[in-house]
């Protein structure tokens, strides 16, 4: 249960917005590299924290996200063309560079420096990895670029997918953080999916329904730990980080690639879930990258030719009552992304949290909450730095490992938690 | 037969939207949950003496004072003497069990393991949630968390004073 102007207060990401800016002091995922594949390609408009933007490669490869809006008479620059070094706009002919300067005015003489001084808002883009990123913070305040592993490994060893979800990014990113729910909502998958099965850790899961939660900060975020029975004497703990504001990764089963999200709000009701896969030491089988492109794992199936799942809304997410009778799926949705948004989206655009009913298994999800808060309110109270900025609280992962029960996951898993280049995950 | 496909936005999935949630029973506000939040050592009573302002609904303080002796109760069930905070005076954990729905174990220190045993198992055998707080620093903390683990639900570690404050009020205690 929150109080209205908490709830407000957290899920609120537009300018001006203490989590909006709070947000605005990280490197966050903008798009993916797919989506601007060449020099002087289409630009690509799209929303982030609230804001209308266009997203340009320019005729010498350099990434650049500004204002959607002609500065003259407020033209969506979509219609523009993309060419020699910049955007023009479509209706007079404007011209903007990547950083979102105005370079041409073709109605002013030819000495006129009037161009000079017309200059749109402009935020870094750049490439790293698969993905796209962007700071949309003070540029004197801007950190080094983001350290998470599934970025760096070489290529051939990563994957990224992302979807639109019709709601908050908050309620998403809860859904990331709560382990409690994937023995219900997710366990048709432990079986059957390509990229789950297999892994001796799934039979602790599935033969243990009631795990046990322990709660540990991180300096970046948190470290949540579900363990559930293994041999005698033993505890299967599943340990997931959550790095600040909203990174989360999913802990791994057996020498299966790790997967995780970043959630990244685009107004208040919607946000893009950055979805990765990757393996730390080896690349990708064909047949690994087939199953995460086919929806397996923690991806899923598109429309064609947009990045809206193509179980959605309007269509019930495809329900399959007969799959669900069977025990195929537990909800009657099929795949464990569509599983997790088909439900957050039910909660509503921004879920009320002053009606909520919540247990002591929700503690990580409280816990996550109140460190938003307090980051928020540090920056906007003493311009603090919050947690997650500094690029050693991204280097985390994710664990999955068989403990003697008297021993704490935090201490005994500390090396596991971080990432070692080069060496494998800790994974059963 | 054909399943029938819906035909209004409300009874589809669509009905997600934020106009339609001006539709949503507006019930009345939740029960408070009958919470019990007993200290395990000196430093974990000097926390909840900190609490005890808070406007709570239905929170029962109570602390465990070490060298207390675990009996036997009624039906078998463990049982442990606690005392209210400041203060003397005996109370049974059986009896502020009854009616309890959560009891949330707070400490600081080392702890008896044998008193958070009894605890969690009186909890465990009367289907009470159980979550164990432990505040302080990883090194100095071991055998807190030790001892609570098998016993909460949920443990949560942490040097931050706010977090307890903020479960109790998240879970309505």
């Amino acid at each position: 249960m929150l109080k209205p102007e908490i709830n407000e207060l957290i899920t609120r990401t537009g300018p001006r917005t203490a989590m909006g800016e709070l947000f605005r002091r990280y490197w966050i995922p903008a798009l993916l590299a797919e989506e601007l594949p060449e020099n002087d390609c289409p630009p690509v408009r799209l929303k982030l924290l609230g804001e209308r933007l266009i997203a340009i490669r320019d005729s010498a490869g350099q990434y650049g996200l500004i204002d959607e809006f002609c500065a003259h008479r407020g033209v969506s620059l979509w219609f523009g063309r993309n060419e020699d070094g910049g955007l023009r706009c479509a209706y007079h002919g404007w011209k903007y560079d990547v950083t979102g300067q105005c370079v041409d005015v073709p109605s002013e003489p030819e000495d006129s420096v009037f161009c000079s001084k017309v200059k749109l808002t402009g935020y870094p883009l750049v490439k790293i990895g698969d993905v796209l990123w962007t700071y949309m913070g003070d540029p004197s305040e801007q950190p080094p670029p983001p350290e998470f592993e599934w970025v760096h490994v070489p290529s051939d060893q990563t994957y990224t997918s992302k979807r639109w979800q019709e709601s908050n990014w908050l309620q998403a990113l809860e859904g990331g953080i709560d382990s409690s729910h994937v023995s219900w909502l997710h366990s048709g998958g432990l079986k059957d999916d390509p990229l789950f099965k297999g892994a001796k850790g799934n039979q602790y899961n599935l033969n243990d329904m009631k795990p046990y939660f322990e709660v540990a900060d991180a300096d970046g975020g948190l470290y949540i730990g579900a363990r559930r029975n293994a041999e005698e004497g033993h505890y299967y703990w599943r340990i997931t980080p959550w790095v600040m504001p909203s990174f989360t990764m999913v802990p791994p089963r057996g020498d299966h690639p790790v997967h995780g999200h970043f959630w990244v709000p685009i107004d208040d009701e919607n946000c893009w879930v950055f979805t990765f896969d990757y393996h730390p030491t080896r690349a990708l089988t064909d047949d690994e990258l087939q199953a995460m492109k086919d929806g397996y794992g923690v991806h899923n199936k598109y429309v064609p030719g947009t990045y809206r799942p193509l179980q959605n809304k309007d269509n019930d997410y495809m329900m399959d009552r007969d799959a669900q009778k069977r025990g195929e799926t537990f909800s009657g949705v099929w795949g464990i992304a569509m599983q997790d948004a088909s439900l957050q989206e039910s909660m509503g655009p921004v879920v009320d949290r002053t009606k909520e009913r919540l247990v002591s298994t929700d503690t990580g999800i409280i816990k996550a909450r109140l460190k938003l808060r307090k980051a928020a309110e540090e920056l906007r109270d003493h311009d603090a730095t919050p947690p997650g900025v500094d690029p050693a609280h991204q280097r985390v992962r994710s664990a999955a490992v068989v403990l003697p029960e008297d021993q704490a996951f935090i201490d005994a898993c500390q090396d596991d938690l971080v990432v070692t280049p080069g060496s494998k995950h800790a994974s059963v | 037969m054909q399943s029938r496909q819906p035909i209004l936005l409300n009874s589809c999935a669509r009905a997600a939207s934020a106009e339609e949630l001006r539709y949503r029973i507006d019930g009345p506000e939740p029960e408070a949950r009958a919470a019990r939040v007993i200290a395990l050592d000196p430093g974990a009573e000097e926390v909840l003496e900190g609490l005890q302002g808070h406007p709570w609904r239905s929170a029962h303080f109570l602390a465990y004072r070490p060298g207390n002796p675990v009996i036997t109760g009624n039906g078998g069930l463990p049982d442990v003497t606690l005392e209210p905070l400041r203060g003397a005076g005996a109370l049974r954990l059986s009896e502020e069990l009854e009616g309890a729905d959560m009891v949330v174990m707070v400490a600081t220190a080392s702890i008896g393991a044998d008193a958070a045993a009894a605890i969690g198992e009186a909890c465990y055998r009367r289907g009470i949630m159980t979550g164990g707080v432990v505040f302080g620093d990883e090194i100095d903390i071991g055998e807190a968390v030790l001892a609570l683990r098998p016993q909460a639900q949920v443990l949560l570690v942490t040097q931050d004073h706010d977090d307890l404050p903020e479960i109790l009020t998240a879970l309505r205690a």
